[in-house]
């Protein structure tokens, strides 16, 4: 049997794998696994060592084949200025209002981002985890794509509405917004991150038009991801099926799926080199379900193509841990 | 100008989302001695249900429909203004509605507060990130019909289950509809936690409401 890490990087070069590999590009982490690894919130976002014993049980709680770090959108954010919302030992920690920049200010990005707010401890967090996974396990490394991040800046609302009536005021914060991602990115993997997942939540069709991602997000997207020397998931919720054509042109070496999205018209629209990862709805299934429905929602959309069985998105905290195993054993079987 | 042509240059400024243009239109038929009641219903209200279709195609993106939204928002507040106490509608019902504690997304949900003001709803907007007891407390104060939550994250959804439980905890559960909406929730979700239905976009909501209300 193959060590995870020989999987997922077998796959990424295009060569088959003994089996499918199955991990997630969001969090996975969830009340069950912080019992069994005695690691909860709000330490898990806030202190290294945590972190890590709680990314760990992705692998040895859930038979993952890969761990990941952060578990919220918040750290390049919070860096830039933005205030930070306690998620408390239940959420995870959002950003709080107001937001630092207004659409005519210009936004700065700090020369010690770096050192600012918990990224140390999430760098802290990935050399931990690389000493006790030896490589046998990959790391991902979370980072939060460029239109997110200029949304915090901004507010999600004014920066939607500047998409359409003012774009060019929307640049400033898109540089700053991706240097800030691509600077995380690569302190990941020096830190020792395998695998880069980026998310662009508000990116999407459901919140954004199509027309700002191909004219304004994919050039960000693209330089950032030109940046980044290890292979890239890009992640945006919802159904991507208008803008996925362009995520295909991003330079994602795989694109993360919801079940909303047709991952047959990602593979006709990004052609065969791309590689598909998602599986399964992370509320109305993995949340709501139990192990028979996950698997036959599992089994659906592998047989649509998608290589890297995964939750959808980012994992309800409460979600049962049969639910998870079950599609971790799905993917076993193929 | 006849009022025909008033009702279509207020409908068109929602439909170039046009907030400027859209309070330069109310403003001027009040002038022209316009009947404020009717340039709601049938000019800025015709424009955003039409901008409401074009979202339901796929032809116009969110985006959009927050402009069109704050511009009718801006032109139905000057020409509230200017109606006699005795002429203002009667409210088809009390609706409180916020964000679940934990999500800070506000993005749907203001739209939806607009199109059900403009629709005739008396409408509570607790805000985002609102503790499920506010949720509660609010809806006995104000005796409510019905009780919205939206969520944006899959990390947060949960609190709309939450808020069910409460709401039968007090006591409260079978004098109020619930409706479920933002970005992760489905039909099914709704079913799945009890609540009375998934309003998936602005007309599909107003739709359902009116027929759960009748």
């Amino acid at each position: 049997m193959m060590k995870a890490k020989e999987r997922v990087m077998r796959l990424l070069n295009h060569q088959a794998p003994d089996r499918m590999p199955c991990f997630a590009a969001n969090t996975s982490v969830t009340y069950d696994q912080m019992e069994k690894v005695q690691a909860f919130w709000p330490e898990g976002h806030e202190k290294g060592e945590t972190m890590a014993r709680q990314a760990l049980a992705a692998h040895t709680v859930l038979g993952l084949d890969a761990v990941r770090v952060p578990f919220c959108q918040t750290f390049e954010a919070e860096a830039l200025g933005c205030k930070l919302k306690p998620g408390g030992s239940e959420g995870i920690p959002g950003i709080d209002f107001p937001p630092p920049y207004s659409l005519d200010d210009t936004p700065v990005f700090p020369e010690d981002f770096l050192s600012r707010g918990r990224i140390p401890e999430l760098l802290k967090a990935v050399r931990l985890l690389k000493n006790e996974l030896d490589n046998d396990v990959p790391i991902v490394g979370g980072i939060i794509g460029p239109f997110t991040i200029a949304g915090a800046l901004l507010e999600t609302v004014p920066l939607l509405k500047a998409s359409i009536k003012a774009p060019e005021k929307i640049r400033p914060f898109l540089e700053v917004a991706e240097k800030a991602g691509t600077t995380l990115a690569k302190a990941l993997v020096d830190a020792g991150a395998d695998i880069i997942a980026c998310e662009d939540m508000t990116a999407s069709p459901m919140l954004a038009a199509p027309d700002t991602y191909r004219d304004f997000e994919l050039e960000y997207q693209k330089r950032q991801f030109e940046a980044i020397p290890v292979p890239k998931i890009l992640h945006i919720c919802g159904n991507v099926d208008l803008i996925v054509e362009y995520m295909g042109q991003t330079g994602a070496d795989i694109l993360s799926l919801e079940p909303k999205a047709s991952a047959l018209l990602a593979r006709e629209r990004c052609g065969p080199d791309i590689i598909l990862m998602g599986g399964v709805d992370t509320i109305s299934t993995l949340y709501l379900m139990d192990p028979d429905t996950v698997r036959l929602e599992c089994e659906k959309t592998i047989a649509d193509g998608i290589q890297i069985l995964a939750p959808g998105c980012a994992v309800a905290p409460g979600t049962p841990l049969e639910n998870i195993l079950a599609m971790v054993a799905v993917a076993r079987e193929h | 100008m006849e009022m025909k042509k008033w009702l279509e240059k207020a409908a068109q400024s929602i439909l170039d989302q046009d907030e400027e243009s859209a309070r330069e239109i109310a403003k001027k038929s009040l002038e022209d001695d316009m009947d404020p009641v009717e340039m709601i219903n049938d000019g800025f209200a015709a424009g955003i249900r039409k901008m409401g279709d074009l979202f339901d195609r796929g032809e116009v993106f969110l985006p959009g429909l927050i402009i069109a939204s704050d511009a009718m928002a801006a032109a139905v507040k000057i020409l509230e203004e200017a109606l006699p106490q005795d002429r203002r509608q009667e409210k088809l019902g009390i609706i409180v509605i916020g964000t679940v504690e934990g999500d800070i997304h506000d993005i749907g949900k203001g739209i939806m507060v607009t199109l059900l003001r403009v629709h005739g709803y008396e409408v509570h907007d607790l805000g985002r990130d609102v503790p499920i007891e506010e949720f509660v407390k609010k809806a006995q104060e104000v005796n409510a019909d019905v009780i919205g939550s939206s969520a944006m994250m899959t990390t947060t959804q949960i609190g709309q289950k939450k808020l069910e439980e409460a709401l039968k905890k007090a006591g409260l559960r079978a004098k109020v509809k619930t409706m479920v909406g933002g970005a992760v929730a489905t039909d099914h979700w709704a079913k799945r936690i009890g609540a009375d239905f998934f309003g998936e976009t602005p007309a599909d909501t107003i739709d359902k409401l009116r027929r759960i209300l009748n």
